[in-house]
């Protein structure tokens, strides 16, 4: 049971890491990556840390892995807040390679 | 099971680091090479969570601690550094006031 859990939190990260890393790829400019980023990179940073603390044998070197939840979780999200902040000032360059994006004007 | 899920798992980290590469090799602003930079950082991150599920150890807890919170102050270096050189060459009329607001 603790195994068919742990493939399932495997398998759901790296998938929504792939995500991120195709939308950083993907989208237009640098807000909508930031949002790319800050989404589904945490998220699947989260499972990933939850697979490896269902498969301590020792439940008890779960402080740590709780301390590195609480880091991931509130820096990822805090860094691409500040590339927004900064990406604010300038005009966007959009790199429109491949994706679809509705320009009015 | 376990093992051939974390081969499968680890590819796929592999692609994301490729990707990330990608966009740092390609991106058109720096802001853009910072994000795919932390979107490195985050996978080597969890390449090492892997490596610590497959040989069952808890000595790299640490070493995931210390990655994530250097990705993170290299984000904030970076993004207090640009700040710092845009204001620079040319400061407003109000430079005192402007430069402590966000």
């Amino acid at each position: 049971m603790t195994a068919l859990l742990t493939i399932v939190c495997l398998l759901l990260g790296a998938a929504l890491m792939l995500t991120a890393a195709i939308g950083v790829v993907r989208l237009p400019d640098v807000l909508c990556r930031s949002h790319a980023v800050a989404k589904a990179l945490t998220l699947g940073i989260f499972l990933l840390l939850m697979a490896l603390w269902l498969q301590l044998e020792d439940p008890r070197q779960g402080l740590k892995i709780i301390l590195a939840i609480f880091f991931q979780v509130l820096t990822i999200p805090v860094s691409s807040h500040l590339i927004g902040l900064v990406s604010r000032r300038e005009p966007r360059e959009v790199d429109g390679s491949g994706a679809n994006r509705d320009e009015k004007g | 099971m376990i093992a051939a899920v974390i081969q499968i798992v680890f590819f796929l980290l592999f692609v994301c680091v490729l990707l990330g590469l990608y966009r740092l090799a390609r991106g058109p602003s720096v802001l853009d090479r910072v994000l795919a930079f932390d979107l490195i950082t985050t996978c080597v991150v969890g390449m090492i969570i892997l490596l610590s599920i497959q040989w069952q150890t808890t000595l790299f807890l640490e070493l995931i601690l210390v990655f994530a919170l250097l990705g993170f102050m290299t984000t904030v270096a970076f993004v207090i550094h640009l700040r710092q050189t845009r204001q620079r060459p040319s400061p407003p009329a109000g430079a005192q006031t402007s430069q402590t607001e966000v």
